[in-house]
């Protein structure tokens, strides 16, 4: 008889750590139809809408308390187009596809449209991506205000774009990927068209991922493959490694990228030509003696 | 130490007896199923479904990647999906889908072994995800009920319902309700047995164990049993789990029409609306509404904590304090009840208990069969909201850590089968032996002055054949 130490039987099957958590995810689909890609070739708005459609009820079938959001994103406007606002349709099964995931198909179909129908045939101006990444991140702050204690929620959100990323919105860009990154909220991107280096920053900042697709044909695979696995499990996962992130800041007076620049000293703004008076909070600089260290302080990234 | 020693033998031998309560989760319950049953099932959308939620997570990942795959992928691809520190979950997460059949070898042409999905499973998979196919059979259109109930009141129905099974459990005041086909599959289950002396049924020490489960689990375990029988009262097993599984993904608060049900389903989901699962208003109403307890019934063992609907309140009525009080604010006696499985209750108030976790009141829990998990499992489960503030570790980790450690010390015997070697008629032949059975790794126990060797019991033909070797030789 062995009386010293405790053993404990083994465990039959191996347990792996696995997230007991909520996964949230709000999929914002650029639907302008300013964008080149749509403009080229009006069709691929389907075809993209089909793997987006796809994508979510993909996110829903992984496991039954997943949430999903999807959001259309317009140059003037951006709107939820699921859960759709008011009552949800009474949706019966036509065929075998799962009653909930009808409901999404339905629901995101029938919003997209209304939301397209109200849009006026105008100018092309660039979609209010940011705008539409802020709104995503209220509809979080809420779901995670709402919760039942106890409930762990993971959530995310994916950016599918085809339009290029300007400068413009630089000041709400960094805004809105700040803000996700202090609310833990992972920020990954599906560049269509064209390489986006400004959302490119925020996924790093938030630690999400960023693609741009080799070829709009395989679209949902690309979905499936990269942004389907929710962030506790990616590192289970070989996924696309990090690019090197240009990190070049915009300036606040012409809204272009720049290497080196002046900084205001009180508000941070950044400028590319000296100005005496700082247009963002009004601070008053004295114009720099001639070849003395100027006041304003010279930035190298 | 003599007392613990010996009260802790014979509750180990007790322990021994009784079988502790088995719950099985979806996956362990399909596992258990004959290849060609596997095959009829996953001809239904809706247990694709079930089953590929019931996946571990990186298993779901594989599956979704070759979904729209024609040919199969070599094993060594499939295997450079995963990043290198988790390549033993890829071997767990490989084996589960072979087990389950989800997908199959296959060989591609250059000598490779690759993996490819169940045609049937795909195919079905596909189905529920992107539609088409046939519509599922509860799915009729129906005209709006004019007598439309909502879901509070679905909810107290079921609640209400399975409430009745739990008191007639613990035999408390409400005896009626419940039928005799009920009693007959708590009996099968082995949850209640029949008393020796008048024949009525009692709990056994799995019913408790049963009752400290969590409602979801209490509900797949008992319709596991359930449909254990379902053969024998000549109904389709197949069936019967399909239209589960159509129960569990439909909506709560909705109807469904029973038209085109076979006359067994419509004798399956009487049983179902027994138990609370389904309601309907008359038998022949033609339509019915499943409840809280049939929804999602099958995500029973992965995730407790995560409620799945929006308005899943949480209901929990147990404050845990770190000097071992518990106070329950309950009126009901089936929780008194469980509470005092493993508390000692010190006052009782209208709509409060008061108890404290002591050693002896857990060991007394411990030797009727509930394990130390299954206590924290209830406290946690039912932790008030309080609580649940920290949602990291919503009971005292003192207390938890102590429950472990109280069962911990009855474990503190192991028992090996030996060979007692003795009375060696020389130290030198003493040390031989000893030696030998050290080197080999026989040796358990050995007493140098009294020149006394314990051997394991396996190698006991081995070492006496080197003991004669060694006899014969000197």
């Amino acid at each position: 008889m062995k009386m010293n130490n405790i053993e404990l039987p083994a465990e039959q099957t191996p347990e792996f750590s696995s997230v007991d958590e909520t996964s949230l995810i709000v999929v914002i689909f650029d639907s302008n139809p300013g964008q080149k890609l749509l403009r080229d070739n009006p069709h691929i708005l389907t075809h993209c809408l089909d793997s987006i459609i796809a994508f979510s009820n993909s996110h829903l079938m992984q496991k039954a308390q997943n949430k999903l959001a999807v959001m259309a994103c317009h140059s003037k406007k951006s709107e939820f187009i699921f859960p759709g606002s008011g009552k949800p349709l009474d949706v019966r099964q036509i065929d075998g596809q799962y009653e909930t995931f009808t409901l999404v198909e339905k629901t995101i179909k029938q919003n997209l449209a209304k939301h397209l129908a109200g849009e006026s045939p105008m100018l092309n101006t660039e979609s209010l991506l940011a705008g539409a990444i802020a709104m995503a991140l209220c509809y979080i702050a809420r779901l995670q205000r709402s919760k039942s204690p106890g409930c762990m929620l993971n959530s995310r959100i994916l950016v599918v774009t085809g339009s290029s990323d300007s400068a413009m919105q630089y000041m709400n860009y960094m805004n809105v990927f700040f803000t996700a990154q202090k609310q833990n909220v992972v920020i990954d991107v599906c560049a269509l068209d064209q390489h986006l280096s400004l959302l490119q920053q925020g996924c790093d900042i938030t630690g999400g991922l960023y693609l741009k697709i080799p070829q709009l044909q395989g679209l949902l695979q690309y979905l499936l493959w990269v942004f389907l696995p929710e962030p506790p499990i990616r590192q289970k996962l070989v996924l696309p490694p990090p690019a090197k992130v240009d990190y070049r800041a915009a300036c606040f007076c012409h809204r272009e990228l720049i290497d080196i620049g002046y900084v205001c000293s009180v508000c941070l703004s950044i400028f590319c030509k000296f100005s005496p008076i700082c247009t963002t909070c009004h601070t008053v600089f004295k114009i720099p003696p001639l070849a003395v260290k100027a006041k304003k302080k010279k930035i190298k990234l | 130490m003599a007392d613990n020693g010996s009260s802790s033998t014979s509750a180990v031998l007790s322990l021994n007896k009784f079988s502790n309560l088995e719950c099985k989760n979806l996956h362990d319950y399909l596992r258990t199923r004959p290849q060609n049953i596997l095959e009829k099932l996953y001809n239904h959308p809706t247990i694709c479904l079930a089953v590929y939620r019931e996946l571990p997570e990186l298993a779901r990942q594989y599956v979704i990647r070759i979904l729209f795959v024609e040919q199969p992928v070599p094993q060594a691809v499939v295997a450079s999906w995963g990043s290198q520190a988790f390549s033993k979950e890829h071997v767990y997460v490989s084996k589960v889908l072979s087990e389950l059949s989800v997908w199959q070898e296959a060989s591609i042409p250059g000598g490779l072994l690759g993996w490819i999905l169940s045609p049937t499973f795909k195919k079905n998979l596909k189905i529920t995800l992107l539609g088409g196919g046939k519509p599922w059979s509860m799915s009729s259109a129906l005209d709006t009920d004019n007598k439309a109930r909502d879901v509070a009141f679905l909810d107290s129905y079921s609640l209400e319902r399975w409430e009745c099974v739990l008191h007639y459990m613990v035999g408390s005041q409400q005896q009626e309700g419940i039928s005799a086909d009920a009693v007959r599959i708590l009996l099968h289950a082995g949850l209640m047995k029949r008393d020796e002396e008048d024949g009525s049924p009692v709990i056994t020490r799995q019913g408790f164990q049963f009752l400290l489960l969590d409602r979801h689990a209490q509900v797949w375990h008992f319709i596991l049993q359930y449909l254990d029988t379902v053969e024998q009262r000549g109904l389709d097993l197949v069936e019967c789990l399909t239209f589960l599984f159509q129960l569990s993904f439909s909506t709560l608060g909705k109807d469904y029409s029973t038209e085109g049900m076979s006359q067994g389903l419509l004798v399956f989901l009487q049983h179902l609306r027994e138990f609370g699962l389904v309601y309907q208003r008359k038998r022949k109403a033609g339509r019915f509404y499943p409840t809280r307890l049939a929804i999602n019934i099958t995500s029973s063992a992965a995730n407790k904590s995560a409620p799945v609907l929006d308005d899943d309140t949480h209901k929990g009525y147990i404050v845990v304090e770190t000097n071992y009080r518990v106070y329950a604010y309950t009126d009901s006696n089936l929780q008194v009840a469980l509470i005092s499985l493993f508390t000692e209750l010190m006052y009782r108030f209208p709509n409060l208990v008061v108890g404290v976790i002591t050693r002896e009141s857990v060991r007394q829990a411990l030797r009727g069969g509930i394990t130390a998990d299954q206590i924290i499992g209830y406290l946690k489960q039912h932790a008030h909201e309080q609580m649940l503030q920290d949602s990291r570790n919503p009971l005292p980790p003192t207390v938890v850590d102590q429950i472990k450690l109280w069962e911990l010390e009855r474990n503190r015997l192991t028992y090996q089968e030996g060979v007692l070697y003795s009375q060696f008629l020389s130290q030198a032949d003493y040390n031989v032996l000893k030696e030998y059975a050290q080197t080999n790794g026989h040796l358990i126990w050995s007493h140098k002055e009294k020149r006394t060797l314990v051997i394991n019991k396996c190698a006991h033909d081995d070492v006496k054949k080197f003991w004669k070797r060694y006899s014969k030789g000197s």
